[in-house]
């Protein structure tokens, strides 16, 4: 009889790391280097910048490296452009053996010269790889000889992917993004200019940035360049005309708006789109930074007509999820308070919440967050969230691509909230998309073929029937009992 | 067959003294091939009467994968074999991989295969064991034996020392020993005695004293070894010697590498002891 996956142990040196709210007083370490060994779900330097660079749409992406760097980052967002898709072509120099030997500088400089050719990007990102950082290209001088030879920018970006964490490579992604605001010939606009914003770290992931954009637009401000989603190089460009940097995601683009505040005196506010209480929070923000009360009025017939026209469905299957218990594993920690918030609208409990790049400040408050009981993890991996789900009965877990088959093999819901999504879950509609797919997921009578299913299921309910692994061997799976709530597709209800 | 790595520090005369002992192997009839692991690939120039041969990287770059041995090992002086591993130009890519990469194609290619009738095959590296790559010759299943060249200057022994490092780290994984210190003559103040010292310290022996002579740059200017240029001169003997020693030697040993202030104190005693007049 093999062992529950709750008595999986912790190791060692990962115990400082889990935290169990209630169980003692508050204390969670972080931004720690992963454990060697305890796979962590982390990714490397170059995964960093090269997700957050991706969706500048007219801007080639030139990989320096072995093959296998581009290949795994190939159209890694679900990054909608309404123009240039060059941003979804994956370019690499394909570094071998002889380049390795004889380094890869000219063949890096001759694919720029080719590529920009026969593209004519706006600009072109030149990703440096672990190989390339091992034998010392000089990636800026390629660079900048390409980009003398084009008259085309082209930026060197330095993540090395052994250098560091992913929050290196937003880094290094910010910097790159830096290299380029500011070089607009535009003038800048005078003071009778409208307001006017950036939108920072949101990476229009099936069409979000339009969806926030429309809002802010609506609101009566100038969005002036979306970093990156939907981005153009020469909005960035300019982007140093915008009176606000509004900030989603709390590492990706931090950096940025730092920088920027430093180099144009631009203030910046984090806020988060996911949930009906933290969208309207950040347009809310954004209003009372401009202080206008027309713009004000504006916001608040905007939240108010958004979330009357969402609240019907949401009731819906908030009364089907209500007492379901969630396990939340996000890449930054922002996200995460946004989930459990938006958890709650919908009556779930978050019983699990962690990120891979949380800094102290962020446990604080997710802790302050979360019920009694969470178990609160940082820099987390596959045995640990198999065991802390089984440990408090989750029925969903809501993570990316990485964290679905720790789902699925277990046999809970799961939702797919990672850049890698194709659903558009960001504000108002968004948070209906969110709770449908939390609803068709959890609420799917195939949980109840699954050996966990069995073991779990409620004692008033039908007689559980036996798990599929076994029917498959022997017989046709059995058909379900009848189920008590009603499964939904789209908007019409469905027989079982 | 025996397989020799020569390490020692940049400049040393690795080169030059590894041809003058090969051509003196070949000479007493000894079948015998050279891998040049040097980026500049001037190890078999002397072999060669100049640098004639295609590197087995530049081969593989211009000819793809498919090489035959015959493209890339060259007939030498006394029926010897000469290959050269190459590399990049300086200040690009990573010379280390290209070792790796060279030898191991020497190994697919079967030049170190019992039917090609080898007594030796000797590896000169450049300088020290600065990576990886450079470690390539003395990793498991490569040259079970190292000479370091060394004279009695400072920096010259420091490197050697560094050298026993690599050596002792790859001799625990692997079966690799060192098997002596070769003194190339600096005309060093008690250099023999110093060296003598100096191998003894590490575990090991002097295997031979090279003095300094003329005649080593005289047959060089003619692209020759001196055996080659000739025969007769003393400096010739001079490699008898030491090949004859190589090959009588039995004395493998996991050297001791020593601390730096040992080695200064060395340095301190056997340099100032008879040195300037104090």
């Amino acid at each position: 009889m093999p062992k529950p996956t709750s008595d999986i142990p912790i190791l060692e040196d990962r115990k400082a790391q889990v935290h169990t709210k209630g169980a003692a007083p508050f204390k969670l370490a972080c931004e720690k280097h992963s454990v060697a060994g305890a796979v962590s779900q982390r990714a490397c330097v170059f995964c960093g910048s090269r997700v957050v660079l991706y969706p500048i749409a007219d801007a080639l992406h030139l990989i320096h490296g072995p093959v296998g760097c581009a290949a795994y980052t190939w159209d890694i967002r679900g990054a909608a452009s309404s123009g240039p898709q060059l941003h979804r072509m994956s370019f690499s120099t394909d570094l071998r053996e002889k380049d390795v030997i004889y380094g890869g500088e000219n063949k890096c400089e001759a694919a720029l010269v080719e590529l920009i050719g026969r593209y004519q990007p706006k600009a072109a990102f030149v990703y440096a790889t672990c190989i390339v950082g091992l034998i010392g290209d000089d990636l800026d001088a390629v660079c900048r000889r390409a980009g003398e030879r084009t008259g085309v920018d082209v930026i060197p970006v330095h993540s090395e992917g052994f250098a560091g964490s992913k929050k290196d490579g937003y880094s290094a992604a910010c910097r790159a993004i830096d290299a380029l605001v500011g070089t607009s010939p535009e003038p800048k606009p005078g003071l009778g200019a409208p307001p006017s914003i950036n939108i920072l770290g949101d990476f229009n992931i099936a069409g979000e940035t339009w969806v926030i954009r429309d809002y802010y637009e609506r609101m009566g401000i100038d969005v002036i360049a979306t970093i990156t989603g939907d981005g153009r190089v020469d909005d960035i460009r300019r982007a140093h005309h915008a009176q606000l940097n509004v900030v989603q995601c709390s590492g990706s683009m931090k950096g940025l708006a730092r920088l920027m505040k430093e180099k144009y005196d631009i203030p910046f506010t984090h806020v988060s789109y996911f949930g009906l209480e933290d969208m309207s929070r950040a347009l809310y923000e954004v209003a009372d930074h401009f202080n206008d009360p027309d713009m004000k009025a504006r916001t608040a017939a905007l939240v108010r007509d958004e979330i009357g026209a969402v609240m019907p469905e949401l009731r819906k299957y908030r009364d089907a999820l209500a007492g379901k218990r969630a396990a939340v594993y996000t890449g930054g920690a922002f996200k995460a308070f946004s989930l459990v918030r938006s958890l709650r609208t919908l009556g779930v409990k978050t019983v699990i919440a962690g990120s891979q790049t949380g800094s102290p400040q962020d446990y604080q408050k997710l802790e302050a967050l979360c019920d009694e009981g969470a178990v609160l993890l940082d820099d987390t991996n596959p045995l640990e969230l198999a065991k802390f789900i089984d440990q408090t009965g989750a029925d969903l877990l809501i993570g990316g691509v990485k964290e679905r088959p720790i789902a699925y093999k277990l046999g809970v819901a799961f939702c797919d909230h990672n850049h890698e999504r194709k659903e558009c879950l960001a504000g108002y509609a968004g948070m209906v998309n969110f709770a449908r797919e939390v609803h068709h997921s959890v609420c799917s009578p195939v949980w109840r073929l699954t050996p966990r299913g069995c073991r779990t299921a409620a004692p008033d309910a039908s007689p559980p029937v036996r798990p599929l692994r076994r029917a498959a061997v022997r017989r046709p799976a059995p058909r379900p009992a009848l189920r008590t709530t009603p499964l939904t597709i789209g908007a019409k209800e469905v027989a079982v | 067959m025996r397989k020799v790595a020569i390490y020692g520090k940049g400049g040393i005369g690795k080169s030059t003294t590894t041809q003058n002992t090969v051509a003196a192997l070949a000479e007493m009839g000894k079948k015998v091939m050279v891998v040049g692991c040097d980026p500049k690939a001037d190890s078999t120039r002397l072999l060669l009467h100049g640098l004639a041969q295609k590197s087995v990287l530049d081969t593989i770059r211009e000819e793809g994968e498919d090489v035959e041995l015959e493209d890339i090992r060259r007939d030498g002086f006394g029926e010897c074999l000469c290959v050269e591993s190459g590399g990049p130009e300086p200040g690009v890519g990573c010379a280390g991989r290209g070792i790796i990469t060279s030898i191991n194609l020497l190994e697919q290619l079967g030049a170190y295969e019992e039917s090609e009738g080898l007594d030796y095959a000797f590896y000169d590296v450049l300088g020290d064991v600065v990576c990886g790559g450079f470690a390539m010759p003395i990793r498991q299943g490569k040259a079970q034996e190292i000479y370091i060249v060394a004279s009695g200057e400072m920096m010259a022994m420091y490197a050697a020392n560094n050298i026993c490092k690599g050596v002792r780290k790859f001799a625990d994984a692997g079966g690799v020993r060192l098997g002596g210190i070769i003194c190339n003559s600096r005309k060093v103040d008690n250099e023999k005695e110093m060296i003598a010292e100096f191998a003894r310290r590490l575990g090991t022996q002097m295997i031979h004293f090279v003095p300094r002579d003329n005649d080593v740059q005289r047959a060089e200017i003619r692209k020759m070894t001196v055996i080659d240029w000739n025969s007769e001169c003393p400096q010739a003997d001079e490699y008898r010697t030491l090949a004859r020693n190589i090959d009588a030697n039995d004395l493998f040993v996991v050297p001791k590498p020593m601390e730096i202030e040992e080695l200064e104190t060395l340095l301190l005693d056997f340099g100032i002891l008879e040195g300037a007049p104090a």
